[in-house]
């Protein structure tokens, strides 16, 4: 009988863990170096190829897609995103602070968690900003190309 | 007995364990297509959940009131997916679609997108709680943004056009945020006869 309830017990336990949300993960402390994007248009293709949808090329879409609770990333030079999810004391959707910071070169300091193939960042500090340095509107024009209005249309 | 119940136990421990990355979560969606890159329709019951919290513990009310990002733990797999794009054409996340879900067992159906494998970025179409009958289309963000801004909303155009949070920082920096300057030079480049 203690062994019909110790399988019990364990099964139980198994289906309960495959059902509860995962315990908080530990962070790992990091220093990244990247530009502040727009996941929708980097992830999605919407509005053209990865090389387009950053920079100078695609900051007022940058600035739209925030503003919209689109959820930012940090693009490395590696090519890697980490999802922004808090910048310093400020959530993020919305936050004019996080709008200021579109298309800007950063390096930031902060915690990083990953679940699922995902890295999430949470910045504790913006160490140094470079402002935007990929000057991608010389060869892609605004993207998308309605994001400057044409002033010959007025 | 002793034994069934043993042989019961460890398949059922088994069941449980056993991966689902290979569940196809396209059967029965009803998600419409956009073209985007690896797109994959998908329809699968989910836990709506703030990501800071979840990931860390961090949990304020209401999974921040609007103001944190907001994912889906699917249970088929545990898998926390962060819900990118809600279903309304362009620049509008899917926050304000969630909020009202928060905590809650739904069933979600749309989009998963990008090239990772697995993907774990969805585009959210359709939402309803666990148990109901009707879906609700995740549309909402605009009809947020009138209520917020009711003067704006009389004025003709889409909001991001009118944003005043926006439209102070293009009139600061430009459209490609380098200064006025050399927004005025790209602009006649571009558009000068």
């Amino acid at each position: 009988m203690p062994r019909l309830f110790s399988i019990m017990a364990a099964t139980a336990l198994t289906a309960l863990s495959a059902l509860t949300p995962a315990a908080a993960a530990t962070p790992e402390r990091v220093q990244v170096t990247g530009e502040i994007i727009d996941t929708w248009c980097y992830f999605s293709g919407v509005m053209g190829g990865p090389e387009a949808v950053v920079g100078s090329a695609h900051h007022t879409c940058a600035l739209w897609c925030a503003a919209g609770g689109i959820p930012v990333g940090l693009l490395t030079d590696e090519g890697e995103v980490y999802m922004v999810l808090k910048l310093a004391s400020d959530d993020v959707v919305g936050s004019n602070t996080m709008l200021e910071l579109q298309s800007d070169r950063i390096v930031a300091d902060g915690l990083v968690y990953e679940r699922d193939g995902l890295k999430y960042l949470v910045v504790e500090e913006v160490v140094s900003n470079e402002g935007i340095t990929n000057l991608n509107h010389e060869d892609y024009g605004p993207v998308p190309p309605f994001a400057i209005p044409d002033p010959t249309a007025q | 007995m002793k034994r069934t119940l043993s042989i019961l136990a460890l398949a059922l421990t088994a069941g449980l364990a056993a991966p689902v990355a290979a569940q196809d979560f396209a059967a029965n969606s009803q998600a419409k297509p956009w073209g985007l890159t690896g797109e994959q329709k998908a329809r699968f019951e989910a836990r709506v959940v703030d990501v800071l919290c979840e990931l860390s513990g961090d949990c304020p009310d209401n999974c921040g009131d609007g103001a944190r990002q907001l994912g889906l733990v699917r249970s088929a797999d545990d898998a926390l997916l962060i819900a990118n794009k809600n279903t309304q054409p362009i620049f509008s996340g899917a926050v304000v679609d969630l909020l009202p879900y928060c905590g809650a067992a739904v069933e979600v159906d749309g989009l998963l997108v990008g090239e990772m494998e697995p993907k774990r970025l969805f585009q959210v179409q359709l939402i309803r709680r666990a148990g109901e009958e009707k879906f609700a289309k995740t549309n909402l963000f605009s009809k947020a943004w009138n209520e917020k801004n009711p003067e704006l909303a009389k004025v003709k155009g889409p909001w991001f056009r009118k944003d005043p949070q926006i439209n102070a920082l293009i009139e600061r920096d430009g459209y490609l945020g380098l200064g006025l300057e050399t927004d005025a030079a790209f602009i006649e480049e571009e558009f000068g006869e």
